[in-house]
């Protein structure tokens, strides 16, 4: 009969069951920690056998990103990869911010001036985000081969706003569709335009849904690979491109360089896990579950 | 062995908030008790601690002779219907009626036999079949119901059981209800915000107030003999006109004076009031339809302008403005009086109650 | 009033017939989504339609030749020989065998993970950021955890192995340790997201539920089925799905980690079709594989829509 004392649910427990979950986090966790750790050591105790849990920092390898052979600090080359993080980001930040307001919108029209076959075009639009990539990279590779946009930034952040756009519109739609319309139908009686009742009352209520958007459409931009694999040039290259560069390498994996990238690149993506805990569930279904 | 529920001061407290503070209590076997009070006054919280629900901070609760505050809901073996019903939404109103039973022993047969009596106990055999999702309001409550009856518990508790349910199903689901309750040979507890509810339904009714009890009495007694202000308030509908006062004195017949916002008034009073000091502050508790009216004012008369006239149906409620204070004086509808006319009114004898400074009843 | 006011000052401006006939009010949505569309036309669906004529020509990339038509009696030519290749169906199965493994993981970590934290406790927001951490990194940076991992002389895996048995391990060596080194990145990489939505039905269950049960003395299985699953399962079902459409089209993962290999032991099939398309160029060959691909997607899309609006229609 004990067993019955056992609660399910949503409940309240106490600092045993934070021990607990925190010893299974931690080792869920550990990938990460073991990359971070690694990024702190010399090639010597990277290459250890046994592992080496503890050991002196060093931030070589974080050095090492931006400049060849720090050690003969004469002629510290740049590594090119300031270009590459630049890269990542300018072309993340335009082709979101450029999905969010097509997308927008889009999803007000979606929402609130439905169209014949509205549902139709809904799932089209789902459908050309859950294709494989790999479908559409080869005719756009053609396609971008001969119009010359292949290696330019114009190419990829269009490419990637239209990546992007799906995602913005089926999430930013989840949103408006949640808020009520009787707000909007009493500013219409009072005499507002539709224009106003969009911008003085339609957005400010979505405001965190369109940041929240905004930020998981930053993350899957800032992490995609095969679109940036085959599209960009030695001066559009984006940071995960130059990690599997830098895992191909032709002497050898350094793994401690490779560690500090990832580091690097991990860090805004923890603090918008953090951040965004509230939203995550609808944007990793793109806006198809809510709660 | 001792049967029955007995509580004995049971205390609750959240943090710093005592939410129920020594409360003592004692249910029979086959009796009805009716927990009222306002909401927040920690009513369903005593009741979800004879549950198990809520652990509890000080003091104990027995039932059928044993300290169950170790114990652990399933072990206490207590049957409960919630406010809110708490159906199984995934299963079918028979399994839901059912679902208790499969922590006993009991054949299928016995079962079904079970079900089918439940069922046709509370008109349910048509819905048998259907989901809590499906169901009409009334349906829900009974299933509610039904799932706590079918079982040989050790006690009965249902919190707010009509809560839900709009005015007419109420009436007609309360004296189901209490035709119910009446088959019920264990303690019953139903806690209640609606006094017609618990006047109805109980053979003891508690009236709470900030967690603590204010008076425990058969519905005739509560209403009759309210031991405090509280109590008199809560009670009756519309409530109870309470006027402060000022004793002047005793009358040559036995009859007391008072100073009524100015006014001197003789009024018959229980015996127990007369011992009071002249100057004592008290409050004269009168229901509204315990008035009388009477043509001419005189010095057992209390003179007041009509204000508000509202009918309801056989009778109507005057709003009457004595001074600064208004009373509340129900009439047959048969009375007419206009808006603005000066009434005067005689108070029934024996039937007016003299609450002392603290507010407790003058006996 | 004010709406008559602004009528009068939409009448002032007709000057351009054109803009009037553009903004009128019925013509507000499709002018609304007319960006989205035209940019998702220009990127996706030409592009798609492009390909789809491709795959009945004959067509090397690499090649100066126009793509050249396959006539109209064998158009169907380059189905006919993706679809009778035996590497094709041994890429099928690869997938198949991935997809079964990563998802029944995810779905049984990610579970266990949601009854963890299926409740309050001190640092709770803490310890789910860090596990929800995974899904939300590159397939890269994953990849490059795991190859770590896996690496067969001071990788952990190859370091613990070597305690019992004193040889290094080298899992991506083999056709099965690749397979399972790819199916553990994955299921490490998307557990987070079954638990997430697993979690969300935990927490939709009233509370006043399990108090119910508690009265009815129910056991924890009867629990389980009678009140807790019912609330999770459309969830779950919808996790296993969106997660069988994505890791149907796993590529990144794969060619980090193994690049197909050994051999073509770990080939998916978005990798296959990559190899087809950009280290062999059978361009057009590619293009129809890719065809067979989309038309599974579109039906397991399809499948997930339909349970999300039958969910919606529950709630």
């Amino acid at each position: 009969m004990r067993f019955f004392r056992k609660k399910q649910g949503i409940g309240k427990a106490g600092a045993g069951w934070s021990l607990f979950a925190g010893v299974v986090s931690l080792i869920y966790f550990f990938p990460v920690l073991w990359i971070i750790l690694t990024a702190f050591k010399t090639r010597t105790d990277t290459l250890s056998i046994p592992p080496k849990f503890i050991f002196t920092p060093t931030f070589d390898n974080f050095i090492a990103v931006f400049y060849r052979s720090a050690a003969s600090s004469q002629d510290a080359a740049s590594t090119g990869f300031e270009l590459y993080f630049f890269n990542s980001i300018f072309i993340a930040g335009t082709s979101v911010i450029l999905a969010l307001i097509i997308g927008t919108l889009a999803s007000y029209g979606f929402s609130r001036h439905p169209l014949r076959g509205n549902d139709t075009y809904l799932f089209v639009i789902l459908t050309t985000r859950m294709l494989p990539p790999i479908i559409a990279i080869i005719p756009i590779f053609l396609m971008f081969r001969l119009s010359g946009l292949s290696g330019t930034y114009i190419g990829i952040i269009l490419l990637y706003t239209a990546f992007n756009l799906p995602f913005s519109i089926w999430m930013i739609k989840s949103f408006f569709d949640e808020i009520s319309t009787d707000v909007e139908d009493a500013a219409r009686m009072d005499g507002s335009r539709d224009r106003g009742v969009f911008f003085k009352i339609c957005l400010p209520q979505v405001k965190a849904g369109l940041a929240a958007t905004a930020v998981f459409a930053l993350i899957l931009t800032w992490n995609e690979f095969l679109f940036a694999l085959l599209l960009t040039g030695t001066d559009t290259r984006t940071v995960p491109v130059q990690m599997a560069r830098t895992l191909g390498g032709e002497i050898g994996v350094d793994w401690g360089l490779l560690a500090a990238i990832v580091t690097i690149f991990l860090i805004p993506v923890f603090a918008v896990t953090y951040m965004l805990q509230n939203h995550l569930l609808r944007g990793v279904t793109f806006g198809t579950v809510k709660k | 062995m001792a049967s029955g529920i007995q509580i004995r001061q049971m205390t609750k407290r959240f943090g710093d908030l005592v939410a129920v503070n020594a409360v003592d209590l004692d249910i029979d076997d086959g009796e009805v008790l009716c927990l009222l009070g306002p909401s927040g006054c920690g009513k369903t919280t005593t009741l979800r601690m004879v549950a198990g629900l809520e652990d509890v901070s000080e003091g104990e609760i027995c039932i059928d002779g044993n300290r169950v505050n170790d114990i652990s809901t399933p072990e206490r073996n207590v049957a409960m219907a919630f406010q809110f019903y708490a159906l199984y939404p995934s299963i079918t109103v028979a399994e839901n009626l059912s679902y208790p039973l499969h922590a006993e022993q009991i054949s299928r047969a016995e079962i079904k036999a079970r079900i089918a009596s439940v069922a046709d106990k509370l008109d349910l055999t048509e819905v048998l079949n259907r989901y809590p999702s499906q169901l009409a309001e009334g349906e829900k409550q009974r299933v509610a119901v039904g799932r706590a009856i079918i079982r040989k518990p050790s006690c009965f508790l249902f919190d707010e059981p009509l809560s839900r349910l709009d005015i007419e199903l109420r009436q007609q689901m309360r004296t189901k209800v209490k035709e119910v309750l009446a088959g019920l040979s264990k303690p019953t507890v139903i806690v209640t915000h609606d006094q017609i509810e618990a006047l109805t339904m109980a053979d003891r009714i508690a009236v709470m107030r900030d967690g603590k009890i204010e008076q425990v009495a058969t519905p005739h007694d509560i209403f009759a003999a309210p031991s405090n202000t509280f109590v008199a308030g809560f009670i009756g509908t519309p409530g109870m006109n309470l006027i402060p006062s000022v004793i002047e004195g005793v009358s040559e017949r036995g009859e007391l004076k008072l100073n009524i916002d100015g006014q001197h008034v003789v009024v018959d009073v229980n015996a127990g009031a007369m011992n009071l000091p002249v100057g004592a502050k008290v409050t004269l508790g009168v229901r509204p339809r315990f008035f009388e009216t009477v043509a001419e004012s005189s010095e057992t008369t209390l003179s007041g302008k009509v204000d508000i006239i509202e009918p309801m149906g056989a009778e109507t409620l005057f709003h009457v403005l004595d001074g600064t204070r208004e009373l509340r004086v129900v009439m047959d509808r048969t009375v007419r009086f206009k808006e603005g006319e000066t009434i005067h009114l005689e108070f029934q004898p024996k039937l007016t109650h003299v609450f002392d400074a603290q507010g407790s009843l003058v006996q | 009033m004010t709406t008559l006011n602004s009528n009068a000052t939409e009448q002032q401006s007709p000057t351009f017939g054109f803009w009037v006939w553009l903004m009128a009010p019925e013509r507000r949505g499709a002018l609304l989504i007319t960006p989205a569309i035209v940019l998702l036309f220009a990127m996706n669906i030409l592009p798609l339609m492009w390909s789809f004529g491709l795959s009945f020509f004959r067509y090397r990339a690499n090649r100066l030749n126009p793509p050249e038509f396959l006539g109209w009696d064998n158009m169907f030519r380059n189905y006919e020989k993706v679809t009778s290749s035996s590497a094709i169906w041994d890429s099928f199965q690869t997938t198949a065998i991935i997809v079964a493994g990563s998802v029944t993981l995810q779905v049984i970590i990610g579970f266990l993970l949601a009854l963890m934290f299926a409740r309050e406790f001190p640092f709770r927001k803490i310890l789910l950021s860090m596990v929800l951490t995974p899904m939300m990194l590159s397939f890269v940076a994953v990849g490059v955890f795991f190859k770590f991992f896996y690496e067969p002389s001071f990788g952990l895996l190859s370091q613990a192995i070597r305690v019992f048995t004193g040889e290094p391990y080298i899992l991506l060596g083999t056709k099965w340790g690749s397979i399972w080194g790819i199916i553990i990145a994955d299921a490490w990489m998307w557990s987070p997201f079954v638990m997430l939505l697993v979690l969300a039905g935990l927490v939709s269950v009233p509370k006043y539920l399990y108090e119910a049960a508690d009265i009815d003395r129910a056991s924890w299985f009867r629990r389980f089925r009678t009140i807790t699953f019912p609330y999770i399962k459309s969830l779950l079902l919808l996790a296993v799905l969106f997660r069988t459409i994505e890791t149907f089209k796993l590529f990144d993962l794969v060619y980090i980690i193994t690049e197909g290999g050994p051999g073509s032991a770990t080939e998916t099939l978005s990798v296959y079709v990559y190899r087809q398309g950009f280290q062999y160029f059978r361009t057009s060959d590619a293009s129809a594989l890719g065809y067979i691909l989309l038309f599974v997607v579109i039906v397991l899309t399809n499948l997930y829509l339909y349970v999300v609006n039958r969910r919606s229609e529950e709630l």
